[in-house]
């Protein structure tokens, strides 16, 4: 037998039962432990390849989600609309309180007929002098209350008005100051993002390490 | 309760005049300063053809359509003398102080439109 370096006999059936053995022997290391305890390299390369294929639709998922978000907070127009809006709601309440308003007018008009009726009262002649007193005293306490109402509106006025100017003259550095709270969440995002790719680079190491054959 | 019921009843009041009397187009606002402050300054004051109620404390706060107003101050004789003009933009505050010794009252913008001091223009 050219082919055979052993001679047919007693060694060669030697030789055909070692490498059997050897069969067995490497099957066994790479197929489930019988014992049902400790998963084999197959088993443990399977369960990494599952997770890291689980985890791969999630890191997409929160990539293109923080695109998003990155997109979302560096809009500046839509940050600019949203002062725009805030200083159109303090322009109405400003409208409704300036000097040519119709808060102030009602002020102004209640306490015109005040005085006219105070006025009137001091020339009336239809009552008895403890009873025009009484009047002009209920009449005086309404202006005074009036009058307190008046100054109110001045300060409301004051406020809304300090407010508004201060949205228009300092309107630039507003718009910096929302840039830098902008930059600042997408930096946030990009933290988040950086994580989820550290996590998923984890288990791809992970993956990696379990394919190495035994021994290597 | 009856407090409360009165206080109530104003806030829609209130609520109601402000949407009643709120103007159709884009609005701005006036600020009308006048040195030396007095209770009530005499100086007839006018923006375009309309009198101004005399001024409170030296100080004014005007609703205005957008564009561009004529300040003027009543001279000798009923004349008006032009003092500045006032450009107003939707919901911002133009500001301009009024020295009323002066005659005729000189009109100092805070902002000038084209940022010069001849300019005449008052600015946001």
């Amino acid at each position: 037998m050219a082919l055979s370096p052993f001679r047919a006999g007693p060694e060669r059936r030697t030789v055909v039962v070692l490498l059997i053995a050897g069969v067995f022997a490497l099957s066994s290391a790479f197929a489930y432990a019988e014992d049902g305890n400790t998963p084999s390299p197959v088993e443990q390369f399977s369960k990494q390849l599952e997770d890291f294929q689980k985890s791969v639709p999630d890191l997409n998922k929160s990539i293109q989600e923080s695109a998003g978000a990155i997109d979302a907070v560096t809009d500046i127009d839509k940050a600019r609309a949203d002062i725009d809006r805030l200083r159109e709601q303090v322009s109405t309440l400003l409208g409704a309180v300036s000097d040519n308003g119709p808060v102030s007018q009602l002020g102004i008009k209640a306490l015109d007929h005040i005085r006219a009726k105070l006025k009137t009262l001091a020339q009336e002649q239809r009552f008895r002098p403890e009873e025009r007193q009484f009047l002009i005293d209920q009449w005086q306490r309404l202006q005074r209350q009036t009058e307190d109402a008046t100054k109110e509106l001045d300060d409301a006025r004051a406020q809304f008005a300090s407010l508004l100017q201060t949205l228009q003259s300092n309107e630039d550095f507003i718009d910096e100051l929302i840039e830098v709270r902008q930059a600042e969440k997408a930096l946030d995002v990009i933290r988040r993002l950086t994580q989820n790719i550290r996590d998923a680079s984890n288990q791809l190491n992970k993956l990696i390490g379990s394919i190495k054959p035994p021994g290597a | 309760m009856r407090r409360a019921a009165g206080l109530l009843a104003s806030a829609a009041i209130v609520g109601a005049v402000t949407v009643a009397c709120r103007p159709s187009g884009d609005v701005g606002y006036v600020e009308i300063k006048t040195v030396p402050a007095a209770p009530v300054t005499q100086a007839a004051l006018y923006l375009d053809s309309t009198r101004l109620a005399p001024i409170r404390q030296g100080n004014a706060l005007l609703r205005q359509r957008v564009g561009t107003l004529k300040l003027q101050a009543e001279a000798f004789g009923g004349a008006k003398a032009p003092l500045c003009e006032i450009e107003v933009k939707k919901d911002r505050i133009t500001s301009v102080t009024i020295s009323v010794l002066e005659r005729p009252p000189r009109c100092v913008c805070r902002f000038t439109g084209n940022g010069g001091t001849a300019d005449r223009t008052c600015v946001s």
